[in-house]
């Protein structure tokens, strides 16, 4: 039995055949093609016809082939995400944004104004989350914010994953829109429920974002929807949570053009005299950084770390100039690759700048308060100290043989607020340094336990030895 | 009539959570809607919890002396935070040295508290007492509106 797996990037489309032995996957053969964006279905089977070097349609027919495929949509599924108060229902619909896939493209909390309508319409997100209030909680500002899109000239998917009392207003005020309502991320302020969410985010992106551009023909063929790409590597990051003890917790980031996607699982065990506060955080959590990223994003990059660009290039005016001129050229050409030492420094730095800030944003902190009983520490969030293996995917980290990230993560101990940053200190660093996670996270919608075993087999070290053979 | 929503914590630097766990239980166990923020809670923790919830009361312990400080300016804070109406109540060792209860509730009720309760409070006339003050509180809020 062989399975093949495709990836439609926003540039290329990747895939991969392996054979299955036991309870591993074999390579046989991956290859790639440009994407083509006006016509999705001829870069796919493309790029198929290379690897298979036979017609897809009879092997699937006679049940010899099983085939898996995802789609970044366009460079990532846009999500508006709409909450209450900021660290509490906003925060949730965050979360299950992310968890779902997503990058999040705005965000609100409290009343919606009618500036915020206006940007919703000139910048329509593909799916907008509304969110507010646990259930049987406050209803004011949910009504009032159902009352505004209603009014509006917005044409997104939207969400209703709010205070259940409610639903029936929200759909009343809502019915000329494309609505779905499911339960509240947040029924109570102790349990949150990011499921349901999830799952409708993921629907909606098959409904709205998949029709046209060929896609369409591609799911005729092979006879199921593709996923949302971020969505079936969280899925393969808790495949390989729990395929095996030592991989239980563990970091990945996966960095590209445009984003620095960060995920972790982790239990968060607080340590003694230590106080939880806020919300309570998913074993498994996924981050975006939409304004992290290698080419599409280096610019945001550049002026998002500028704190620490400053301090690296301290007393050395032109060379940083050099940078973010290097910064701005890289993204008008995204395609650019270094031709000299200096760029490949430049790009090493960059990559360092985003993992470093992209770790930071993901990490838990905490800060110790003065009792009459003694120091105690208050945590919001989680503590990753305890995390002991990470992994690096995406073009550049892939490929970056002597990325020297202990230096990034963690590179300070305390943010500017004072508060601790609770991320590993003690950890093995290991490269996907084929590219396969991707790829192999299709496989793991059908084959969860052999992507996340032949995910491990297949990482190296920066000394390129495999995983288990040091 | 909906079950009154409380949101209960204990402010400040203050890490004593032994009467934060009664009280949370005997809360529930009479019938309330209970969020528990448990200890070491600020000021706007309480009142970000309140609007979420759609709390009628906001119950504040304090045991280590320090309340006088914590609470200054909760009420004020509520206001600017769309939930001035709320009722508040706090109760537990709220001031420093021995003083008379007399002397002490003034002081919270000036700062904006709707009831304050000395060292020993028992819990169910308590209970009873906020069943009371919400309702009456509810039905008063709905007369301003009409």
């Amino acid at each position: 039995m062989r399975t093949l797996s495709i990836d439609i990037g926003s540039t290329w489309t990747k895939a991969a055949l392996f054979s299955i032995d036991g309870h591993e996957l074999t390579l046989i053969n991956k290859g790639l093609v440009p994407t083509n964006t006006e016509n999705l279905a001829e870069s796919f089977f493309h790029c198929v016809e290379n690897i298979l070097q036979e017609d897809v349609g009879s092997l699937l027919s006679r049940s010899e082939l099983s085939v898996n495929y995802s789609s970044s949509a366009k460079g990532g599924l846009g999500v508006a995400a709409l909450g209450l108060v900021p660290c509490i229902t906003l925060e949730s619909a965050k979360v299950t944004a992310h968890s779902a896939g997503a990058k999040i493209v705005h965000y609100y909390s409290y009343k919606l104004t009618h500036h915020d309508i206006r940007e919703l319409e000139c910048s329509p997100p593909d799916i907008l989350l509304f969110t507010g209030g646990t259930d049987g909680g406050e209803e004011k500002y949910g009504l009032a914010n159902a009352r505004m899109l209603g009014e509006s000239r917005l044409d997104c998917a939207i969400i209703f994953a709010g205070n259940r009392d409610i639903q029936d207003g929200v759909s009343q005020l809502l019915r000329d829109k494309d609505l779905t309502i499911v339960e509240n991320v947040l029924p109570d302020l102790d349990t949150p429920n990011p499921g349901p969410a999830r799952k409708a985010i993921c629907n909606a992106f098959l409904k709205r974002i998949v029709k046209g551009k060929g896609l369409d023909k591609i799911v005729d063929v092979i006879g199921k929807e593709p996923l949302p790409t971020p969505y079936t590597v969280y899925e393969l990051v808790n495949y390989i949570s729990q395929s095996s003890e030592a991989w239980r917790e563990f970091m990945l980031f996966d960095m590209g053009g445009a984003t620095t996607d960060v995920y972790t699982t982790c239990n968060n065990i607080l340590t003694p005299d230590t106080f939880k506060h806020g919300l309570d955080e998913p074993f498994l959590k996924r981050t975006v950084e939409g304004d992290l990223g290698m080419r599409i994003s280096s610019v945001t990059a550049g002026e998002s770390t500028r704190a620490l660009v400053e301090s690296i290039f301290s007393n050395q005016p032109t060379e940083k100039a050099a940078f973010y001129d290097y910064l701005r050229r890289v993204n008008a050409q995204p395609e650019h690759t270094p031709v000299n030492a200096t760029e490949v420094h430049f790009d090493t730095l960059l990559a360092g700048l985003n993992v470093g800030y992209a770790s930071e944003r993901h990490a838990g902190t905490k800060r110790t308060v003065a009792t009459v009983a003694g120091n105690r520490e208050l945590q919001t969030g989680r503590d990753l100290t305890s995390v002991r293996k990470i992994i690096g995917t995406g073009g550049w980290l892939s490929r970056a043989q002597s990325f020297d990230i202990h230096r990034w993560i963690k590179y300070r101990d305390i943010d500017e607020q004072g508060k601790k940053i609770l991320l590993p200190t003690e950890f093995e660093y290991y490269r996907d340094g084929q590219g396969l996670i991707p790829l192999l996270a299709n496989v793991g919608r059908e084959f969860p336990q052999h992507a996340a075993i032949t995910s491990i087999k297949n990482l190296t070290d920066n000394r390129g030895r495999k995983y288990g053979n040091q | 009539m909906k079950k009154p929503r409380l949101v209960i914590g204990v402010i400040g630097a203050d890490c004593h959570s032994v009467g934060n766990k009664i009280m949370e239980r005997v809360f529930t166990e009479f019938g309330f809607y209970v969020t528990n923020l448990g200890v070491m809670v600020s000021q706007d923790e309480y009142i970000d919890a309140a609007i979420e919830t759609g709390a009628d009361a906001i119950i504040v312990s304090s045991i280590y002396g320090h309340g006088d400080t914590d609470c200054l300016g909760m009420r004020d804070r509520c206001i600017e935070r769309g939930v001035g109406d709320i009722l508040l109540y706090i109760g537990g060792n709220l001031v420093v040295g021995k003083y008379d209860f007399k002397e002490v509730e003034p002081k919270f009720k000036a700062m904006g508290f709707d009831f304050v309760m000395p060292p020993h409070q028992e819990l169910e006339p308590l209970c009873d007492q906020i069943v009371r003050d919400v309702k009456t509180h509810n039905d008063k809020l709905a007369l301003e509106v009409d």
